[in-house]
């Protein structure tokens, strides 16, 4: 359980950071080239530090299923459909939209039990808990919050 | 109308990304996993790079070198995903990733860090991220 949330903790505040220094690449070269530098440097630490750890087990490929191939689309989905977004809403909406998307669909996932997952049986608490939380990421997006103008400009 | 679809559709593949990879890494092991799939996106990425027109390389050198260094965070996003995933579930996971990833953008928005314009702390950004606490809690107990 505690092992859990801090590898979730330790994600959230990763894309918290990569979306920030992405942001700034994004500005120069455009959304596409910097999906693919950005995939393609995940790609490559994700190679080395396997290759640190498992050696070359990392070039045996024999459990691969055929759709296993086909699962890094998904990343260029969710590219495509978030600038898209963000491109006719502004991104304080088009975010808040997507959070409450993904949370929607992890509890979907979880109910069912899909793709060989452990089932998490639904309860009541569950949808109230992610209401709660839709409403907080609501609150957080839609607040207003005001620019400090004294000191340094970007 | 079509950029809320959007919208609701990118968080969607997030989420379905992330119990893909968790899926996958039962079979081939974490590591293989995070870089196939990356690898992947990288290809496709780069093949509609080539397909679009407005290509600007040079521009690179207007990027300071850190920033440039964001994609590596990946491989630990990934990884980090997967093992809370299958320890914690996909709905737990998401709560308290979306709660860590709001909370510290708020912490650098308002201390104006990595070149950003200062935003103060306002009280609906506290209520918010205490709500998404409060709400993890009343899943968990």
């Amino acid at each position: 359980m505690v092992l859990g949330l801090l590898m979730a903790i330790t994600a959230g505040s990763l894309v918290s950071l990569q979306n920030i220094f992405n942001s700034k690449v994004n500005v120069y070269v455009g959304s596409w080239t910097t999906t693919t530098l950005v995939l393609g440097l995940g790609a490559l630490a994700s190679f080395m530090i396997g290759f640190i750890f498992e050696g070359k087990s990392m070039f045996n490929l024999s459990n691969m299923e055929i759709w296993y191939w086909f699962s890094g689309l998904i990343g260029i989905g969710v590219v495509t459909c978030l600038v898209q977004a963000i491109k006719r809403l502004g991104s304080t909406y088009a975010i808040s939209i997507a959070m409450t998307s993904q949370l929607g669909f992890a509890l979907l996932l979880d109910s069912f039990g899909w793709l060989g997952l452990e089932k998490v049986p639904f309860t009541p608490k569950q949808l109230i808990g992610v209401l709660v939380i839709v409403g907080g990421i609501i609150v957080f997006k839609l607040g207003k919050r005001k620019e400090h103008h004294s000191s340094k400009a970007s | 109308m079509k950029g809320s679809l959007f919208a609701f559709l990118g968080g969607a593949f997030i989420t379905f990304q992330g119990v893909a990879n968790s899926r996958i890494s039962q079979d081939i092991g974490t590591w293989k996993t995070a870089t196939i799939t990356q690898s992947i996106g990288f290809l496709m990425a780069f093949l509609i790079l080539l397909l679009i027109r407005n290509r600007n390389w040079r521009q690179f050198k207007q990027v300071k070198p850190l920033y440039l260094t964001g994609g590596t965070f990946g491989a630990i996003v990934v990884f980090s995903n997967i093992v809370a995933i299958h320890h914690i579930g996909v709905t737990l996971t998401i709560a308290a990733l979306l709660i860590a990833q709001l909370s510290l953008t708020f912490i650098i928005d308002s201390k104006g860090w990595f070149g950003g314009v200062e935003q103060k702390m306002e009280l609906p950004q506290f209520i918010g991220i205490g709500m998404m606490v409060i709400g993890v809690l009343i899943m968990k107990f």
